[in-house]
């Protein structure tokens, strides 16, 4: 049984790695000259820069494993990779406050009740239940890589393993805060992490929310050794000895569909390709509608498709410096710097190109002072938005749309990092229009679809699609958008697909 | 358990109202984003307009510039001109004698116009000047990618006091910048360093002289290596003495260096020596390495002739010591994708499965990369039987 997976993005590797540990015949197609998809890095100068990494959770340790950590054991890539223990898990910076957040229930907890004592018992009660749902969605997530309806024994005992978890299902984190805290300072520290899954507190799905900060506050945030690319390249390594394959520079034009059955691929240049299955890292919006043909897709899955919001983007400012960031001040990992407490007006802000709204600061010297030559340093500046405006821009004035933002991030980096400006030797600046042009994802939404509680875990396009054969991979998929979860996207489709190829094998 | 269930009847009301919602949501047409495809499109034009994989030009007209050197005056055929940063180059593909290859260019012109000058100047041996220079005619196609690289006046960092040194024909995508802060009214306050062998090399003469008439931003000094007999202009190598004469207040400025390797390793430690700190010394990307015997670090007893068999997939072939992976697949047919032909972007990466190479020092590959043997084709010279494998 052949299967093709298109993109090399961690949720297409992964589902190619466990499709060829089945014994599936293998090709992945990247249109791209590097692997990887959003997990890699580029190299100016004398820096080579993480494009997208800031934090990896799901990982852990061996006595205190993650989620993701019995499937990257299972796939073997934990013995190829060296996973770097970040000390904090982040810093966050108001006008009027400085805190720096541990790693570990109790540090946690513990922190937050010290900085916000007139809130600590709402805050215990609250972290309470977070960390309770988060253990119950590490129970949830094996059961979606089951290729089928898992087993009775492990269906039944859900409703009183994930009581938490279906409780608060569709209710927001926003609202379930709410309930517990009224201070809008703490609930602002406990939402820091909302620019890592997309959607402020008030949009943003209640258990996706507690499934990542339970992941990262429990079993610590991780950096990779020779950045994300060093992961991307040992799922690569350890899919060519299973007898997978590779293919750079090969971009999918077209996925042949015939009857309701999916057959093969044909490539730039018009190279076919025959496959029993076709696995898309491509966003299914953009698969559907370049590689299908709109026509072609049921309109069943089409009102489906359209029914989802396409998530925000992301804008970064990625700073080379001759200096340390420690000679400037700087020595945390994630420095979270925000304007004020509420940030419910960000969504709004997030659709244009104006003043950012939250701000990260990553100083990958503090994890990997190795990562850039002795005295200089790497910094990366993120703030999160979507792409709608960049759309109405005049091509002749991109440049200086972002620039103009650039140089308000660069000015607000100088809180934390005095004289980071100056000590610049190399910048380069990416917008949601070089999330397209680099991983084609529809909307450059790196997180896929809004992670809204109407749009995560059950409620997440699921892997199938509209064709036999045809399965999708990566942050539009269940569980959602993020390392950890496209991990666990490609685990659950490569799972699907290695099962049919199984019950069709077995017909044949 | 009670107390969950007793819970959830409590938050039911809140559950059924997210369902309603969503219910209605998910009928057609009815989510706020149902238009989904029609922004993909816009998004891929958006992307396209600025960053177009591949530009077909037509050459409208050849300026001579020196009896060496022409312009090349384009436009574009399959779509407008993109916007470029001043100072970014074009990948110029061609055919020549049944090698199909590509180098890359600056882009001479200013952006915002609807043309796109390429100067070329003779380069001995060069693969695509010679044909560029001798085999295009007015009116032929030339197959580019878009606009790339990373030497340009970046003004979130750069401030507005610039010193350009060029040398010789490295004086091209100074004059995008030069031609834009023309254009522009001089926002930047710039110096033109112009080291040339003889006096035919000083380019765009008349329109250079022109600017520096015209605004006190501009200054310009070009230094003659072999003056003509009687010269009494700045002559000899781009020494300290020279660069503190023409930039007198250096500390503050940011000096861009583009020229012959030679010429940008000789000035950098005499910038130091006046004062500017290394991150303030911007240098173009080396391009290609016309000798590579030269470059420390290459191992002795391997010459720049000495053959060695190349094998990639099912092919082998031999290829030169002193030729880069790159080069020696392209003349035999083997067209791997390739932009900076400096070590830099990464298009041409393949694995060295067996064998051993010599990398240039400014070799760019990935920390991760590099421990898994990949190499970047156009930076890496064979120096035994290798191996490679895409």
């Amino acid at each position: 049984m052949k299967a093709v997976v298109i993109g090399s993005g961690l949720g297409g590797l992964t589902a190619a790695l466990t499709m060829a540990r089945k014994g599936l015949d293998v090709l992945v197609l990247e249109k791209n000259a590097i692997p990887g998809g959003c997990a890699t890095s580029f190299v100016r100068g004398r820096f080579e820069f993480e494009v997208s990494l800031h934090e990896l959770s799901g990982v852990g340790l061996e006595d205190n494993p993650g989620r993701l950590y019995p499937f990257l054991d299972e796939l073997g890539v934990l013995d190829r990779v060296e996973f770097i223990q970040t000390p904090e898990f982040h810093r966050s910076v108001f006008p009027d406050r400085d805190l720096r957040l541990p790693v570990g229930e109790a540090a946690y907890t513990a922190a937050l009740c010290d900085a916000f004592p007139g809130s600590a018992d709402g805050i215990r009660a609250f972290l309470e239940q977070v960390f309770i749902t988060g253990r119950e969605v590490t129970y949830f997530y094996p059961l979606m890589a089951y290729p089928t309806l898992p087993p009775p024994s492990r269906v039944l005992p859900l409703p009183f393993k994930t009581a938490h978890m279906m409780r608060y299902a569709l209710l927001s984190w926003g609202e379930v805060m709410d309930r517990y805290i009224d201070d809008p300072a703490p609930k602002a520290v406990l939402s820091q992490i909302w620019s890592y899954l997309g959607q402020p507190p008030s949009r943003l799905s209640y258990t996706f929310m507690t499934s990542a900060l339970h992941s990262y506050v429990s079993k610590g945030p991780m950096y990779i050794k020779g950045r994300s690319q060093a992961l991307s390249n040992a799922f690569i390594e350890l899919l060519q000895e299973a007898g997978g394959e590779l293919r750079l520079n090969a971009p999918v034009v077209r996925i042949h569909t015939e009857g309701r059955q999916v057959t093969g691929v044909v490539l730039e240049g018009g190279e076919e390709v025959q496959a029993d299955f076709v696995v898309s890292n491509l966003d299914p919006v953009t698969t559907c509608t370049e590689l299908v043909g709109a026509d072609d897709v049921p309109g069943m899955y089409w009102n489906r498709l359209r029914s989802c919001t396409m998530g925000p983007s992301i804008f970064n400012v990625y700073l080379g410096l001759a200096r340390t960031p420690e000679s400037l001040g700087l020595t945390d990992h994630e420095v979270f710097l925000n304007e004020g407490y509420d940030v419910e007006d960000r969504w709004q802000r997030m659709k244009q190109i104006g003043s950012p709204g939250e701000l990260t600061v990553t100083n990958y010297s503090a994890v990997a002072p190795e990562k850039s030559p002795p005295g200089t340093g790497i910094v990366v500046l993120t703030t999160l938005g979507y792409i709608d405006p960049w759309l109405e821009l005049e091509p002749d004035d991109y440049v200086a749309a972002k620039n103009r933002l650039a140089d308000e991030m660069i000015r607000r980096a100088e809180r934390v990092a005095p004289g980071i400006r100056g000590a610049t030797e190399v910048v380069e600046v990416s917008t949601p229009l070089t999330c397209v042009r680099y991983t084609g994802q529809a909307a450059g939404a790196v997180y896929g679809f809004e992670q809204t509680p109407g749009e995560t875990t059950l409620y997440r396009l699921s892997h199938g699609g509209p064709f036999k054969g045809l399965y999708f991979t990566g942050a539009f998929t269940q569980p959602g958008g993020g390392f950890e979860p496209v991990m666990l996207s490609g685990c659950a489709a490569g799972a699907k697909v290695a099962h049919r190829a199984g019950a069709r094998g077995g017909e044949g | 358990m009670g107390f969950i269930l007793f819970d959830l009847l409590q938050d039911s009301s809140r559950h059924a109202a997210t369902i309603a919602g969503w219910v209605q949501t998910r009928r057609p047409g009815q989510g706020e984003d149902h238009r989904n495809d029609v922004r993909l499109s816009r998004a891929r034009a958006a992307v396209e307009a600025l960053h177009p994989r591949s530009m077909q030009l037509r050459v409208e007209e050849i300026l001579e510039e020196s009896p060496t050197v022409k312009t090349l005056r384009c436009s574009r055929q399959d779509g407008n001109l993109p916007p470029f940063r001043a100072g970014q180059y074009i990948s110029v593909a061609a055919t020549v004698d049944g090698v199909r290859s590509s180098r890359p260019y600056s882009i001479c012109s200013r952006p915002g116009i609807d043309r796109l000058d390429l100067t070329v100047g003779a380069v001995p041996d060069g693969f695509l000047s010679r044909h560029l220079l001798e085999d295009v005619r007015k009116g032929d196609a030339l197959v580019t990618s878009g606009p790339a690289g990373a030497f340009y006046h970046e003004p979130l960092i750069d401030g507005d006091q610039l010193v350009f040194v060029a040398g010789g024909s490295g004086i091209t995508p100074f004059m995008s910048i030069i031609r834009q802060a023309a254009a522009d009214g001089w926002p930047l306050d710039i110096t033109l360093i112009h080291g040339c062998r003889t006096l035919d090399e000083a380019l765009f003469d008349e329109e250079l002289s022109g600017y520096q008439r015209d605004s006190d931003r501009f200054r310009r000094v070009v230094v003659v290596s072999e003056p003509a007999e009687g010269y009494e202009g700045p002559s000899g190598f781009l020494d300290t003495d020279i660069l503190r004469s023409a930039v007198p207040d250096a500390e503050g400025r940011v000096f861009y260096l583009c020229g012959p390797l030679a010429m940008v390793d000789y000035c950098r430690p005499r910038l130091a020596e006046l004062g500017v700190p290394g991150h303030k010394v911007r240098a173009e990307l080396p391009g290609t390495v016309t000798d590579p015997t030269q470059i420390t670090g290459w191992p002795e007893g391997v010459r720049a002739d000495t053959t060695f068999r190349l094998t990639l997939g099912e092919e082998t072939l031999v290829a030169r010591a002193g030729e880069s992976l790159l080069a020696a697949l392209e003349r035999h047919g083997v067209a791997p994708a390739s932009l900076c032909r400096s070590g830099e972007c990464g298009f041409c990466r393949m694995r060295l499965v067996q064998g051993e190479v010599f990398t240039l020092p400014w070799h760019g590959v990935r920390e991760s990369d590099g421990g898994k043997g990949y190499v970047h084709c156009c930076a890496s010279y064979p120096i035994s039987d290798i191996v490679i494998e895409s």
